[in-house]
């Protein structure tokens, strides 16, 4: 689960490593990867909202 | 070589200095203080942008310089290195937060036009700028001053040619004043850079900016979205006072608009409204219609000699009155009073050779303002 999330902050940043991205792309099903980096967009999404709320009151 | 090295580098240092501060390369720091703030933005944004720019293109051109293929340079064959890639990721994603960070608290800051002590209405008008002291009874139009004969070129230019105006905005210092902004017709847009205020004025739609002033002064700007044949001919004028004189000058400017609604009563005389109608024709007329009455046809039909003006009285009153759809003739219901309506219509309808000898009477004109 944290390799999955790693990955996912990876691809976020856009760097990875050459090793990594070759055993992440032999993954049997990419769904792991979709949900996963679904739900960090939202809590990214919501995190930067929250901030922007929080610093104009 | 170092010597031309030394003189690349002290006048890029010179020429930077100079074109930063010198009067009319750089955007003006204004005087309010949230046009000091952006102006130390916008000053702290191109510093960091030189540093990036002088640190890229300097390892770029040393490196081309210091391995060129004619030294025996060999091209290093690797294909990743992560430790560099997120340095040069994290970097620019550190020095972009760095600088959103100060650029949304002065954004913050600039939309806040709450507790104002002072509301100003904006209106643009083709071509001219209305201004209402919401809750003073005060209003006005502000239209362009320049000379037709120095824009055709009979005269020399003025010293603000294009940037004047017969009526400024006037405004106190030191207290908070804030503008709703809109339009009577197309998009124009209220720019002073000197107040850091560039605001679109849109039709339907209200916008709000707000100033606080810190020195008395003149301050000038231009509508900055195009708006028609006569965009460059809209200028903006703010006389910031203090705020003794500007209590001083709003008694005043009441006084003679009160003056000027007792005036719609009485009787005039034709050599009066004949004066008058030639300053309201040469203020709001003129750029259209043109200063001898002899238009710009097809768009702007000739006053003078026009058969149909000469002729039909009432119809003259309700075209200028209230304008005529479809055609770039507007309304002038809103933007002229009673008795700036029957002098220019009666300065119309016996200028140029029209001499029908009739006149209008700013009485008459209220009664048909008031149906």
């Amino acid at each position: 689960m944290w390799g999955l999330i790693k990955s996912v902050l990876a691809a976020f940043l856009g760097v990875q490593k050459e090793e990594q991205r070759r055993k992440d792309f032999s993954a049997s099903s990419p769904w792991g990867f979709i949900i996963t980096a679904v739900i960090l967009a939202i809590i990214f999404v919501v995190g930067l909202a929250g901030l922007a709320i929080w610093v104009a009151r | 070589m170092r010597s031309l090295w030394r003189w690349i580098v002290s006048s890029s240092v010179f020429l930077s200095i100079t074109s930063v501060h010198a009067n009319g390369w750089n955007m003006p720091r204004g005087v309010t203080d949230v046009s000091g703030e952006i102006y130390g933005l916008h000053m702290t944004i191109f510093w960091i942008c030189v540093v990036i720019g002088a640190v890229v293109f300097g390892a770029m051109f040393y490196s081309l310089f210091r391995y060129r293929h004619s030294k025996g340079a060999k091209s290093a064959n690797f294909h990743e290195h992560t430790t560099v890639e997120i340095f040069w990721t994290t970097i620019p994603l550190l020095i972009l937060v760095g600088m959103a960070v100060p650029a949304t608290a002065t954004l913050t800051k600039m939309y806040d036009a709450s507790e104002a002590d002072l509301d100003v209405m904006i209106i643009g008008q083709q071509w001219r700028w209305r201004y209402e002291y919401l809750g003073e009874e005060v209003a006005f139009t502000s239209n362009m001053s320049t000379p037709r004969a120095q824009i055709s070129g009979e005269e020399g230019f003025g010293e603000h040619y294009l940037r004047e105006v017969d009526e400024p905005l006037v405004l106190p210092i030191n207290r908070k004043v804030r503008f709703l902004m809109t339009s009577d017709d197309v998009i124009h847009s209220w720019w002073v850079p000197e107040l850091a205020v560039k605001q679109d004025t849109i039709p339907g739609f209200i916008n709000e900016n707000w100033v606080n002033i810190n020195e008395p002064g003149i301050y000038r700007g231009q509508c900055a979205e195009l708006c028609g044949i006569d965009h460059a001919f809209m200028p903006i004028v703010v006389h910031a006072m203090e705020e003794a004189e500007f209590d001083a000058w709003m008694v005043e400017r009441k006084e003679a608009m009160k003056q000027e609604a007792l005036g719609v009563d009485r009787e005039w005389e034709m050599q009066e409204l004949m004066a008058r109608g030639e300053t309201v024709f040469e203020s709001i007329c003129a750029a259209c219609h043109q200063s001898e009455g002899q238009g710009a046809p097809p768009a702007f039909p000739a006053l003078a000699g026009n058969a149909r003006l000469i002729e039909d009285r009432e119809w003259h009153i309700q075209t200028v009155i209230n304008g005529v759809s479809g055609t770039a003739m507007p309304a002038f219901r809103n933007t002229l009073n009673p008795v700036e309506l029957a002098s220019v219509v009666t300065y119309t309808r016996n200028a140029w050779g029209n001499d029908t000898g009739d006149s209008v009477q700013p009485a008459d004109i209220a009664r048909r303002l008031a149906q």
